[in-house]
């Protein structure tokens, strides 16, 4: 039974690692807490929704062509709003970013109400392993998510433009005179971040209902996650979801569902006071 | 000389942070191919100098020309790929990227006539021996000395026109320092130009070619390097 618990909260970890980690790319780069990322989710669910359903495409299709849609409209969130206040500090960017959260869940309000949708896709009977059950909405998350961190860690570890996210993340500065033009990283930032979102809405909508306040799910596991594994570390950022995933799911085995947020909130209570950098991240020492 | 015979000229440059200026009226000639260097006091405007120089700070007036073109409003990596190489005091290698890393980011973002070819590597790897040596290692775990070397190499990469240097002996061992500035001139007798500030008056002459004393902000003096000894330094840093 428990180790049906685990799988599950693994599941819910591999959604929660998508936001998680394009959270940490941003701060990374930008150095403030995008709040904004729960309502992309809820916006790269709809716009799926919207290409399931309304225009019948399959799925998998859907969640492609949301995904580089959202990536889009991510880079234009971030040249009509976050560029006019670039370097600002975090706290003025983080309030910023709970205005575009609101901005954009209730663009989803006006257009769809406040009901809640499903995609149309068709139900299949659970798989057993090994004694646990498996939808084909926790397999379909599974690859998907794995694939994500996977075509991530691939970026940021051998290409120009990972070193180039890595380097502005560890000095702007010296990446200017290196000749790394901190704008066009930025924009990529945002494809990748809000692909990622985008990608984790359609994941989080195969999980549950689709509605305006799908992103405010995710919202505090996925903060709890980023922190866990220290902001600005992206393999940091999967290990401190798959953690909070577990620690969460498991802990229904103990305290009513509807209080397993609560364990993230302490997750991240116990975090900032015994080890504020995080478990992978680097103490730093502000002179 | 001739305006031709210089590869860096600056006029009437002024630049601050905030309300004020830091620096002003600063016009200087950098002849082709020898060491500038400029002294001063703590708090004279050496660093926000050659910041400006670097693109990190934009000068408030004045013109900065490299050969014949104006690159007073370029950006940093603007002038990078106008060959302007710049190795920052402190924090001037990226501490999470491998040495290897380090390298390959020097010139891949330039534009292709400016990317390091593997001759030019091979060069850099061949001037700098102790950065070749351990290229997946990462930065971070390098001494003061060693981050010094792998950042003139980074520096070097793009084949630069000017190379600017920080303080290139600030934080490191007494017994490091003249090796520093021996390998700086040995890049410079390859014929690069090389603009250095320098607290350490004593090494930074024993390379230099030509000197500015800059003090309260504003050049005092500019001699040839061979002749400050002729002036009283101690009385032109106190005003």
């Amino acid at each position: 039974m428990i180790a049906q618990y685990v799988w599950n909260g693994f599941v819910s970890g591999m959604i929660l690692a998508l936001p998680a980690i394009a959270l940490t790319l941003v701060y990374g780069i930008l150095k403030f807490p995008n709040f904004a990322f729960g309502a992309m989710m809820t916006a790269g669910a709809y716009i799926a929704l919207v290409l399931n359903v309304n225009f019948g495409l399959s799925l998998l299709w859907s969640a492609a062509l949301a995904t580089i849609i959202f990536a889009m409209i991510a880079v234009v969130i971030d040249q009509t709003v976050f560029r006019q206040l670039r370097d600002r500090d975090s706290i003025t960017l983080l309030v910023c970013s709970m205005g575009v959260s609101f901005v954009l869940e209730n663009i989803a309000r006006f257009i769809f109400g406040n009901a809640a949708r499903s995609f149309d896709i068709a139900i299949a009977r659970p798989k057993y392993l090994l004694g646990l059950k498996i939808n084909n909405e926790q397999i379909i998350t599974a690859i998907v998510a794995l694939s994500a961190m996977a075509a991530i860690y691939f970026i940021l570890r051998h290409t120009a433009l990972g070193r180039a996210m890595r380097a502005i993340a560890d000095n702007p500065s010296l990446a200017a005179v290196r000749g790394v033009r901190r704008e066009n990283i930025i924009c990529w930032t945002w494809v990748i971040a809000g692909g990622l979102t985008a990608t984790a809405g359609v994941l989080a909508g195969m999980d549950r209902a689709i509605d305006p306040m799908l992103g405010w799910n995710y919202i505090v596991s996925t903060f709890a996650a980023a922190i866990l594994g220290g902001l600005g570390n992206p393999v940091g950022a999967v290990v401190g979801a798959l953690a909070v995933g577990i620690v969460e799911e498991t802990s229904t085995l103990f305290i009513p569902p509807n209080y397993r947020q609560a364990i993230s909130f302490l997750v991240i209570a116990l975090l900032l006071l015994m080890r504020p950098q995080g478990l992978l991240g680097v103490a730093t020492i502000k002179k | 000389m001739s305006a031709g015979d210089f590869i860096l000229q600056t006029r009437d440059v002024a630049a601050g942070y905030g309300g004020g200026d830091i620096i002003s009226n600063i016009s200087v000639d950098v002849e082709d191919g020898k060491i500038f260097t400029v002294i001063g006091p703590n708090g004279s405007g050496k660093s926000t100098f050659i910041k400006v120089l670097a693109g990190l700070l934009r000068p408030r007036v004045g013109g900065i020309t490299i050969g014949d073109e104006q690159i007073a409003k370029l950006s940093a990596p603007e002038r990078v790929a106008k060959g302007v190489a710049y190795v920052p005091q402190e924090y001037n290698v990226f501490a999470n990227l491998t040495i290897n890393e380090n390298l390959r980011l020097s010139t891949e973002f330039l534009k292709r006539n400016r990317q390091a070819t593997d001759e030019q590597r091979s060069r850099v790897l061949e001037m700098f021996p102790e950065v070749g040596s351990r290229l997946t290692l990462k930065a971070g775990y390098l001494s003061g000395g060693q981050r010094q070397m792998l950042a003139f190499a980074c520096a070097m990469m793009a084949a630069p026109v000017v190379l600017l240097l920080d303080e290139p002996s600030a934080g490191l061992a007494p017994k490091f320092v003249s090796e520093i500035f021996d390998r700086i001139k040995a890049v410079n007798q390859t014929g690069l130009t090389v603009v250095m500030i320098e607290q350490n008056v004593k090494e930074a002459l024993r390379i230099a070619d030509n000197v500015m004393v800059l003090v309260n902000g504003s050049p005092r003096l500019f001699v040839p390097a061979a002749e400050v000894g002729s002036h009283d330094l101690h009385k032109l840093f106190l005003g």
